[in-house]
C-alpha cells in the first residue's frame, strides 16, 4: 500500500530552506514564482480542454433529460414531466449539431497539431490526447444513440400494437380521437394512438350522447376525416421511414465493416495472384524441360541402336574376313 | 486474501496512475491526460500487468524511460515510477530544473531515504518548482508479478542476487549483507502489498535463514512503530477477513539442485526451457519460406505476449505437451465451425430479403447478422491466439524432435524416482544425435546428484566409471566445470542433511492407441513418445505439505519459527500455532523455475481450499543455471 510522504517532503523542503539561509545561499524565489505564472499557456491544451468541457456539458444535459426523454409510455396523460415529441426532436437535433461541431473541432485541432509541432514526443502526446477526446465523444454519442434507439423502438412497438386495435373499431372512431389529439400539435409527429384513442373515444362517446350532429357538423367531420386519413398515411410513411432509417444506419455500419474486410483481402489476393503467375511459369518451363528430355532420350536410343548394329556388322565382317 | 497478488498489484498501479485516488467506476468519465515516466525496474513491474492499450485507457498519452531524452511538454502532469537510486534522483532533479512538465507526482518503488528526499527538495527549491511537486509516494511495489500466484524479485539486476552471487566461495560479508538487504526489501514490499503479516519458517544454516532473520526484524520494527505502521488501518480492511495468517516458507536453492536442471514436459516450463521467454513474452525466430533454392531463408524475430486474458494459455500452461497439441487442434476446429456459421448467415439473408410482411423476421435476421458481425472481432482474436499457440508449439516441437527431449525427460524421471533404468547412461551420452552437449551435461549432473553412492566414491571400478563418463562427456563437447561444483556441493550437503528424496514418479509411455489418435492431428508426433506424468512431489512441495499440515517429519522439524507479531523473538522451532495453515507462500532464495511452480499449482489443485503462492529471487532456465554452476566450478 502506498504511503503518502508529501508532508515529509514539505518538511524536508523547509529544512533545506533553513539550512540554505544559515549557509547564506539565497534564491530569490518569490519574484520568479509570480513571473512564472505568466508563462504563455499552450494554445493546444486550452483548446483541447475546451472541447472536453463542452462534451462534458452535453453529457450532463443528456443524462439530465434522459428520464423524461425515454419516458414515453405512461398511461396517465397528465404526467407533468412528460416530454412532447417536438421537444424530443429538438433535443435530437441540438445534440447532433453539437456532436458535429465537436468532431470538427477535434479534426481542426489535429491538423493544427500536425502543422505546428516541433518534437516527436510532443506530436505523439497531442495525437494521444486527441484520441482520448475522440473516444470520450464517441462514448457520449453512444449514450445519445442508445436513447434514440429506445425511443424509436417504443414508437415502433406502439405502432404495432395500435395496428391490432383498429380492426375492431372503425376508422371513424379512430380518426376523431386522433383529431382531438392532433389539432393542437404538429402534423409530422407519430402519435401513440392506442391508449389515447381509448381516452378519446370515451370522450367522444360522451359527447355523442348529448347532442344530435347537425349536417354541417357531419360535413365538417367528413372533411376532417379525409384530412386526417391523409395525415395518417403520412404518419405511417414516417414511421416506415424511421424504421428504414434505423436499418440503413445498421446496413451502412455493416457495409463499412465489410469494405474493411474486402480491402484487407485485396492485398492477400494480390499476393496469391503473383504466386499463381509464378506457378504457371514454372509449369511451362517444366513442360519444355520434359519435351527436351524426351527428345534426348529418343536421340540417345537411336545412337545406341546404330552402335549395336555397327558392332554386329563388324563382327560378321571380321568373321567373314577371317574364314 | 481473496484477491490474488496480481490483482492487488494491478489495483495499486492503477490507483497510482490515477494520481493516487481510487479510480472511479464511471464508464464515460472525462479523461485526464498524463505522462508516465519509469526506469527499467518500473518497466519490468508494469509490463506483465498492464498493456499499452490499458495505459491509454487510463489517460497516459506518453510513457517514457527516465534516462532518455525527453522534450518539455508543459501543461501536463507527469507521474514518475522509479527506484530511489542516486542516478534516478539526479535525473529527477535535472527534470525539475528544466521545467519539463507542469506538475510532478513522484512514486518510488520502494521507500526513499530522508537524505535523498532532501536532495530532491533542494533541487526543487533551486528551480522554484516546489509547488509543482504535487505528491510524493512510497509505493512498496518492488517485485514483479508474473502470474496470479507467482512472483519474482527482479529482472534487471539479476546477477547481484543470483545463485552464483550467493554461493560463490570468495564472497565477503559486506556483499552478503547487500544481497540480503535487497531480498528483504523486496519481500517486505510484497507483504505490504499483500496486506498480511506471515508466520515465517526456514531451514537452519543457510542463506534462507539469514533472509528470514532480517525479514522478521524488519516486520517487527514496522509493527512496533504504531504511528507509521503499514499493516494497520484501511489497507488491511479487505485482507483481514481471513483470520488465519499465511505461512511463509523460505527455502534455499541448495536444498534441491536437480529440479532446475530437469528436462520438462509441461507447456509453460518447456517454453521457458527451450525458447526465449522473459516476463511473459516469447521471442521466436521464424524463417520465411525460401523462394528459390539459392536464396537463403530469411529469419525474422517475432515476439508474442502470453497474458492472463488468453484463455487457452491459462487453461493449458500446465498441461503436458501432447495434450496441448491436441487442444490447439480442437480450438482450430471450433473456430472453423464458427466461421462457417457466419458464412451461412450470408445465404440466409439473401433468401429472406423479399419478404415484406415479415418485418419481425427481417429484423431478427439483421439482429443475427449484427451479432455475427460484432462477434467477428472476437473470432479474429481467437484466430490470432490459435496462430500464436500453433507457432509457439511448433517451435517447441522442433526443439523436442531435434534434441530428443522426450528421451531425456523419461530417463531423468526414472533417475529421480530411483526406478530401474532400461538404458545405460553411457549410451545416451555417447549417442551423437540425442541432444546438445548441454542436455547431456544436465542429465549427467542429475544422475550424479540423485545417486545414493556417487560413482567416484566407491570401489575402484566405479572410479573408472567416472573417468569413463568424463571422457564421454568431453567427447560430446561438454564443459566439466559444473561437475566440480556439484562434487563440492554434494560433499557439503552429505554432511548436513540426508539427500533429498524425489518421491515416486511413474512414467508410462502411452502406446500405439494414442499414436493413432495423434496422427489425425496437425502435429505429427511420430518418434516422440507420448508421456503421461504421474503426480509426484518435488522436495519443495513436500516440505510445504509438511509445514502446512503440521505433520511431523525429520526434515522439517528442525526448521526455525518466526512470528513478527510476538513480543519477543525466540530461538525455538516449536510452532505456537497448532492449526494447519490455509494459505502459504513459498520463496526460494537463489532462484527458481516453472517446474517447481507447476508442481505447487498441481498440489494446490489436489488439496481443496488451500492457496499457495510461489516466489523466487530470480527465474532462470536450465541453460542459465548451468552457466552459473560452471562459473562456480571454475573458481
Amino acid at each position: 500500500m502506498a504511503v503518502d510522504i508529501t508532508l515529509l517532503f514539505k518538511a524536508s523542503v523547509k529544512t533545506v530552506k533553513t539550512r540554505n539561509k544559515a549557509i547564506g545561499v539565497g534564491f530569490d524565489s518569490m519574484k520568479d514564482d509570480i513571473l512564472k505564472r505568466d508563462r504563455p499557456k499552450n494554445g493546444f491544451s486550452t483548446k483541447a480542454k475546451e472541447v472536453l468541457s463542452n462534451i462534458s456539458k452535453l453529457k450532463e444535459f443528456l443524462l439530465q433529460h434522459r428520464k423524461d426523454y425515454v419516458n414515453a409510455g405512461s398511461l396517465i396523460s397528465s404526467d407533468l414531466t412528460r416530454m412532447t415529441d417536438s421537444e424530443r426532436d429538438q433535443i435530437d437535433q441540438d445534440a447532433q449539431i453539437f456532436m458535429r461541431t465537436c468532431s470538427e473541432a477535434i479534426k481542426q485541432l489535429r491538423t493544427d497539431a500536425e502543422k505546428r509541432v516541433i518534437s516527436v514526443q510532443m506530436k505523439e502526446h497531442r495525437g494521444a490526447v486527441l484520441d482520448l477526446v475522440d473516444i470520450y465523444l464517441k462514448g457520449v454519442c453512444k449514450l445519445y444513440s442508445e436513447q434514440r434507439a429506445i425511443r424509436v423502438k417504443r414508437v415502433v412497438d406502439k405502432k404495432r400494437l395500435s395496428r391490432l386495435e383498429p380492426e375492431q373499431r372503425g376508422k371513424v372512431e379512430k380518426t376523431p380521437s386522433e383529431d382531438m389529439e392532433r389539432t393542437p400539435h404538429e402534423e409530422n409527429n407519430v402519435k401513440p394512438t392506442c391508449m389515447v384513442s381509448v381516452g378519446g373515444v370515451d370522450l367522444w362517446e360522451d359527447n355523442k350522447v348529448e347532442d344530435e350532429l347537425s349536417p354541417e357538423e357531419i360535413q365538417m367531420v367528413h372533411s376532417h376525416e379525409q384530412r386526417l386519413a391523409l395525415t395518417q398515411t403520412n404518419a405511417v410513411k414516417d414511421l416506415k421511414s424511421l424504421q428504414i432509417e434505423g436499418k440503413v444506419v445498421e446496413i451502412s455500419r455493416l457495409q463499412e465493416i465489410f469494405a474493411e474486410k474486402v480491402l484487407q483481402q485485396e492485398t492477400e489476393i494480390d499476393h496469391i495472384h503473383q504466386l499463381v503467375v509464378g506457378a504457371t511459369e514454372n509449369v511451362k518451363e517444366g513442360n519444355e524441360d520434359i519435351r527436351e528430355a524426351i527428345k534426348n532420350n529418343a536421340g540417345f536410343r537411336v545412337w545406341i541402336l546404330f552402335f549395336l548394329v555397327m558392332c554386329s556388322f563388324s563382327l560378321l565382317f571380321l568373321d567373314w574376313y577371317d574364314s | 486474501m481473496a484477491a490474488s497478488i496480481r490483482e492487488k498489484q494491478t489495483a495499486a498501479l492503477k490507483r497510482m496512475l490515477n494520481f493516487n485516488t481510487p479510480p472511479l467506476k464511471n464508464t464515460t468519465a472525462e479523461p485526464v491526460w498524463k505522462v508516465l515516466i519509469y526506469d527499467r525496474f518500473g518497466q519490468d513491474i508494469i509490463s506483465p500487468l498492464l498493456s499499452v492499450k490499458e495505459l491509454r485507457d487510463m489517460g497516459i498519452t506518453l510513457h517514457l524511460l527516465l534516462h532518455s531524452d525527453r522534450d518539455p511538454i508543459p501543461d501536463v502532469p507527469a507521474i514518475y515510477f522509479v527506484m530511489p537510486t542516486e542516478e534516478n534522483i539526479d535525473r529527477i532533479c535535472q527534470d525539475l530544473r528544466n521545467q519539463l512538465y507542469e506538475s510532478y507526482y513522484l512514486n518510488f518503488i520502494s521507500a526513499i531515504s530522508r537524505s535523498k528526499l532532501e536532495d530532491i527538495a533542494s533541487a526543487a527549491l533551486a528551480a522554484n518548482a516546489v509547488n509543482q511537486v504535487t505528491k510524493v509516494f512510497d509505493q512498496y511495489l518492488n517485485f514483479i508479478t508474473l502470474e496470479d500466484d507467482m512472483f519474482v524479485l527482479c529482472n534487471q539486476n539479476k546477477e547481484q542476487i543470483s545463485y552464483h552471487a550467493i554461493n560463490k566461495p570468495d564472497i565477503m560479508d559486506t556483499d552478503m549483507e547487500v544481497i540480503m538487504d535487497t531480498i528483504v526489501d523486496s519481500l517486505f514490499c510484497f507483504f505490504v502489498t499483500l496486506g498480511a503479516v506471515p508466520i515465517i519458517r526456514c531451514p537452519r544454516g543457510n542463506a534462507a535463514e539469514m533472509v528470514a532473520v532480517k525479514l522478521d526484524k524488519k516486520l517487527r520494527e514496522n509493527l512496533r512503530d504504531a504511528r507509521n505502521s503499514l499493516f494497520t488501518g484501511d489497507t488491511m480492511g479487505a485482507g483481514q477477513f481471513s483470520f488465519q495468517r499465511p505461512l511463509f516458507v523460505l527455502a534455499d536453492r541448495n536444498l534441491d539442485l536437480a529440479t532446475p536442471l530437469h528436462h520438462t514436459w509441461t507447456y509453460q516450463a518447456l517454453i521457458h526451457d527451450v525458447l526465449d521467454f522473459h516476463l511473459n513474452r516469447v521471442t521466436l525466430e521464424e524463417s520465411l519460406g525460401s523462394e528459390a533454392g539459392a536464396r537463403p531463408k530469411k529469419k525474422t524475430k517475432k515476439s508474442y505476449d502470453l497474458t492472463a486474458a488468453d484463455q487457452f494459455w491459462q487453461k493449458h500452461k500446465g498441461s503436458p505437451f501432447p495434450e496441448v497439441a491436441e487442444s490447439v487442434q480442437e480450438e482450430l476446429d471450433k473456430y472453423r465451425a464458427q466461421e462457417d456459421e457466419v458464412k451461412r448467415l450470408k445465404s440466409i439473408m439473401g433468401l429472406e430479403g423479399e419478404d415484406e410482411g415479415a418485418i419481425s423476421m427481417l429484423s431478427d435476421n439483421t439482429a443475427k447478422l449484427t451479432s455475427a458481425v460484432s462477434s467477428l472481432p472476437e473470432l479474429l482474436e481467437k484466430k490470432r491466439l490459435i496462430d500464436l499457440h500453433t507457432n509457439v508449439a511448433t517451435a517447441v516441437l522442433d526443439h523436442i524432435k531435434s534434441r530428443k527431449l522426450d528421451v531425456y525427460f523419461e530417463y531423468e524421471e526414472k533417475l529421480m524416482s530411483k526406478s530401474t533404468l532400461d538404458k545405460s547412461l553411457l549410451d545416451i551420452i555417447t549417442d551423437p544425435d540425442a541432444g546438445t552437449p548441454e542436455d547431456k551435461m544436465r542429465l549427467f549432473l542429475i544422475f550424479y546428484i540423485t545417486a545414493q553412492q556417487p560413482p567416484s566414491e566407491t570401489f575402484s571400478s566405479s572410479q573408472g566409471d567416472l573417468e569413463q563418463y568424463k571422457k564421454a562427456l568431453i567427447d560430446a563437447g561438454c564443459d566439466l566445470s559444473p561437475l566440480n561444483y556439484i562434487k563440492q556441493w554434494k560433499a557439503f550437503t552429505k554432511m548436513a542433511t540426508t539427500p533429498a528424496n524425489y518421491g515416486n514418479s511413474g512414467v508410462k509411455p502411452m502406446g500405439l492407441f494414442s499414436r493413432v489418435m495423434n496422427t489425425g492431428s496437425q502435429f505429427v508426433m511420430e518418434g516422440v513418445k507420448n508421456l503421461v506424468l504421474k503426480q509426484h512431489n518435488l522436495p519443495v512441495t513436500r516440505i510445504l505439505d509438511n509445514l502446512m499440515d503440521m505433520k511431523s517429519n525429520p526434515e522439517t522439524d528442525d526448521y526455525r519459527y518466526f512470528d513478527p507479531k510476538m513480543l519477543r523473538g525466540s530461538e525455538s522451532s516449536i510452532p505456537r500455532n497448532k492449526n494447519p495453515f490455509q494459505e502459504a507462500i513459498v520463496f526460494v532464495v537463489g532462484g527458481g523455475n516453472y517446474i517447481e511452480y507447476q508442481n505447487l499449482v498441481d498440489y494446490t489443485k489436489a488439496k481443496q481450499g488451500k492457496r499457495v503462492m510461489y516466489g523466487c529471487s530470480e527465474l532462470f532456465s536450465a541453460a542459465q543455471f548451468m552457466k552459473q554452476l560452471s562459473q562456480l566450478g571454475q573458481k
